[in-house]
């Protein structure tokens, strides 16, 4: 019933759309003064109106207002000085040139080569920098979790580890800058990808779902690249500095950062430093939830420019994050030290057929410490696990035109390392007898690729194949688990494993008409166990409350997904746009119990030990919808509905009384665990003062969650529904201040994918009602 | 010059305002017994130390004071042989009470009090 309430809330807010007629229209193309080639992307808008277009890959646009004759035109692009146009012919079939002049020359010097994101067949979300800045949130998870279909598991004060369309953890690549990869260090993914990252660094974010952007790794059920902020080149000599300074009520703290970047054409430079920190927050129902964090950090980068169309940057970024607090998993961190170093180099200038070669190497090392002094059992036991882990690896990839179309063929290579104890001190005991126990022990994965992709517009169809072949191989030493005493509890020695794995995608958009167009995108997406699944030593990652064990011999698995989409835009009517998808999978990574006379659980509350295993298949099916009304009014309102559902057609569920197994049975048709619910969003927002001043109303409405899982004791969710409101204020393009309440009517409520209260079955509560403010500096 | 007077001042709030972790006084007191006792505790450099304590009347007091990082072990236990004895022992974290136990007579004869420096 809630659901129906939703769509009929959704379908209700298009109908409120009115048609506009328009009468007046100009059209032409946008080329660069230096170059004559043309410029896609840029922004055409009529001064003191919210009417605007962007021009098409050849330069082109058209845009419509009653009142154009008398309107400035003013185009603008990053990279190129603003150009205004006054006194346009009112005559209908205007057709301008407009050449804009280089202003910053552009760092990466990408061009877009190909099909645009927009033009792809699969489903593609993209945050900008706008709304980076303008959220109180400082974890990169909570904001990437706000898109249609994606969610966050919540452990923590940070680390929000990001579920696309129902896929999670390594079935979702998480890389930086086009390539860089960072192992976290705890075993319970306290410290995801995203932890590592400071928000204030960010530039922008790009959600790939489904198993489909095959050029970047192993992609299974998604890939989420986050763009940092890079240096830039100017044609003379520049220093800039920007800076970010929020605070918040409530989940009470504060997020800083200073950014200075300069350079001239060939050389260039940047450095950022950023401080968060945040403390405890009530709920909605008052109570107090443990989570405060403190993470700062330092970056820094220079580029060179020793050749029109040839780049390269070397980056730099440290970061530390001490006294985070996870309330839901049985230890704090205690001290995160992360290191990531970058090298890149993209050339465009070599000859008619080449489009770029771009190189990215990269290594990123984390030691991570956690313990349990925080914790009631720390009275008796003190543990502390300290965890080294490494990622090294690179890309290299080229891009030319043949066939009519373009081919990018590359190879990336991945290797990542892992070794970590845990130290255990009977504080009670005569003596302080202490332990050391193996959680890693020298682990690595080594993951080579090679892969090629195709794409071909051709009259009204765009199309893009590509296909990657990766070679797969870990080891590690022995799996070792002592008692006190000595004697094993488990060993395994027979931990090698090699795998090879083909992965193929093809999609096709086809432009019906203007306003219509219609895609398909099939993708077979097979990705090698991650570390955890492979080697894991005794030790409660899952959701369910069960030791875990590695599976070294654990199989690939392989999602088989077709996503359909639809969009429609139309100049009066808006953009509509809906996708649908359907994912099988095989050799779907779950996992068995291990019978207590194999193996003893080791960790306090647990019920078994349970290890990675391989069922036959597994299902995932659901739907996006979004709406935009057009850019002809002053107001807009955005609606998006996304909705996932998985299902396990042969679970098995393990039946608990006292703490101890008691039985198993088969239940047919069990929900995959921790897919969020239903939900909707409704944004309005009205702009003010040609843009300056930008009230917006959120409306957030999530369905209870009740498609749980048996076979991993999973608990159902209410749903909720919160009213979020925030200001925008530019005062001009130096100074910009942000404001917000969220959770207006300090509603108590939490995410279905929080996980619950250590060593119980509470909730993991939201904050109640909190006030925000950014200011950002831009000089 | 407007840039580089907020660049520093900026960098001056950001680097000042970095984790400094906090240092607090430990001081363990152990009094009550009657006879010779062994006693271990971690000392200033987190080292297990053992030593025999030979107090001359129950109201004798042994103290250790030292200066620790929050999040760091503190640790004693005593163990003594007189049935008729007794022991008290108490660890204060900048002077308020932060352990304390006692033991009278017990077949164990022996008592633990521990934790860790606590955070703010």
């Amino acid at each position: 019933m809630n659901k129906l309430k939703y769509i009929v809330l959704f379908f209700l807010a298009i109908s409120l759309q009115p048609l506009v007629a328009q009468h007046n229209s100009l059209s032409g193309f946008v080329i660069d003064k230096q170059t004559k080639q043309p410029i896609s992307n840029v922004v055409v808008k009529l001064a003191g109106y919210n009417t605007y277009t962007t021009t098409n890959n050849d330069g082109s646009f058209k845009i419509h207002h009653t009142n154009i004759s008398n309107a400035t035109v003013v185009f603008s692009h990053v990279g190129y000085i603003n150009k205004e146009i006054h006194n346009i012919e009112e005559d209908g079939s205007n057709s301008l040139i407009v050449e804009l002049e280089a202003s910053v020359l552009n760092l990466t010097e990408i061009e877009i080569i190909g099909l645009t994101d927009n033009q792809m067949p699969f489903s593609i979300e993209k945050i900008g920098l706008k709304k980076i800045e303008s959220t109180n949130l400082s974890d990169i998870g909570g904001i990437i979790a706000k898109e249609p279909n994606i969610g966050g598991i919540k452990k923590g004060a940070t680390g929000i580890d990001p579920v696309i369309r129902g896929f999670k953890y390594s079935q979702v690549i998480v890389q930086l800058n086009g390539g860089t990869k960072i192992e976290g260090g705890c075993p319970n993914r306290m410290d995801p990808t995203v932890s590592h990252v400071n928000v204030n660094d960010l530039h922008n974010i790009t959600i790939y779902k489904g198993p489909f952007a095959l050029k970047y790794g192993p992609n299974f059920g998604g890939l989420i690249n986050l763009e940092t902020t890079k240096p830039l080149f100017y044609n003379k000599f520049e220093n800039h500095i920007s800076m970010i300074i929020g605070g918040q009520t409530n989940h009470s703290g504060y997020k800083s950062g200073i950014n200075v970047n300069g350079g001239n054409s060939r050389l260039s430079y940047i450095f950022s430093a950023n401080k968060n920190k945040f403390g405890n927050y009530t709920s909605g129902n008052g109570d107090i939830i443990n989570s405060s964090s403190d993470n700062y950090n330092i970056s820094t980068g220079i580029g060179f420019r020793p050749a029109t169309g040839h780049v390269a940057t070397i980056n730099f970024d440290r970061s530390w994050g001490r006294n985070v607090d996870f309330t839901a998993l049985p230890m704090d961190e205690r001290t995160d030290d992360t290191e990531i170093y970058e090298v890149n180099y993209l050339g465009t200038n070599f000859s008619n057929s080449i489009n770029f070669i771009k190189f990215h190497a990269y290594h990123s090392n984390v030691n991570h410490k956690m313990d349990n002094k925080n914790r009631p059992f720390s009275d008796t036991v003190v543990a502390i696990s300290s965890i080294h882990a490494m990622n090294s690896g690179g890309r290299i990839a080229t891009n030319f035109s043949a066939m009519q179309g373009n081919f990018e063929v590359g190879a990336n290579y991945e290797n990542i390392y892992k070794d970590g104890n845990r130290e255990k001190w009977l504080i009670m005991q005569p003596g302080l007898p202490n332990f050391t126990e193996s959680i890693w022990n020298n682990a690595r994965i080594n993951n080579l690729g090679v892969f090629a992709e195709y794409q071909n517009t051709h009259d009204n169809l765009d199309w893009i194949i590509s296909a990657r072949t990766d070679f797969n191989s870990a080891s590690s030493g022995p799996m070792l688990r002592l008692k006190p005493n000595g004697n094993p509890v488990y060993e395994n020695v027979d931990t090698k494993s090699d795998y090879i794995n083909f992965s193929f995608s093809a999609g096709l958009t086809w432009h019906v008409n203007t306003s219509n167009e219609i895609s398909v995108s099939l993708g077979k997406g097979t990705r090698s166990p991650d570390m955890i699944e492979r080697y894991i030593i005794l030790l409660p990652v899952g959701y369910d409350p069960y030791d875990y064990l590695g599976n070294p011999g654990l199989k690939p698995e392989t999602n088989h997904e077709i996503d359909v989409g639809y969009k429609f835009k139309g100049n009066n009517l808006g953009l509509f746009s809906a996708s649908v998808f359907f994912s099988y999978v095989t050799d779907y990574i779950s996992s068995v119990r291990v019978p207590p006379s194999q193996v003893m659980p080791q960790t306090k509350g647990v019920v078994g030990v349970k290890t990675f295993t391989n069922i036959d298949d597994a299902y995932l099916t659901g739907f996006e919808i979004t709406y935009n009304t057009p850019s002809i009014h002053l107001w807009e309102v955005r609606v998006t509905s996304a909705y996932t559902t998985g299902i396990n057609p042969l679970a098995t569920v393990y039946i608990v009384e006292d703490g101890s197994i008691v039985d198993e049975t088969t239940v047919k048709n069990d929900p995959l665990p921790e897919i969020p619910p239903f939900e909707a969003n409704l944004w309005f927002n009205y702009k003010f003062f040609n843009d300056k001043f930008v009230p917006e109303l959120n409306i957030r409405m999530v369905a209870a969650q009740n498609l749980v899982s048996e076979a991993y004791d999973e608990d159902s969710t209410p749903g909720f529904t919160l009213l979020n409101f925030k200001l925008n204020y530019k005062y001009n393009n130096q100074l910009q201040i942000n404001m917000g309440v969220n959770n207006i009517f300090n509603i108590n409520y939490y995410e279905h994918l929080n996980r619950r209260i250590i060593g119980s079955k509470s909730p993991y509560l939201e904050p109640g009602r909190l006030f925000y403010t950014n200011l950002i500096i831009k000089l | 010059m407007h840039k580089t007077i907020l660049i520093f001042i900026t960098l001056f709030i950001i680097f000042t305002s970095c984790s400094n972790t906090n240092s607090k006084k430990v001081t363990y007191v152990a009094t009550g017994a009657i006879s010779a006792y062994n006693l271990q505790y971690i000392n200033d450099k987190n080292e297990l130390i053992t030593t025999e304590v030979l107090p001359q009347s129950a109201q004798d007091k042994w103290t250790y004071t030292y200066i620790d990082d929050e999040g760091e072990l503190v640790y004693m236990s005593g163990n003594y042989k007189d049935i008729n004895s007794s022991l008290n022992m108490m660890i204060l974290i900048d002077g308020k009470i932060y352990k304390q136990g006692s033991n009278e007579a017990d077949t164990l004869f022996y008592l633990t009090v521990s934790g860790t420096v606590p955070y703010d």
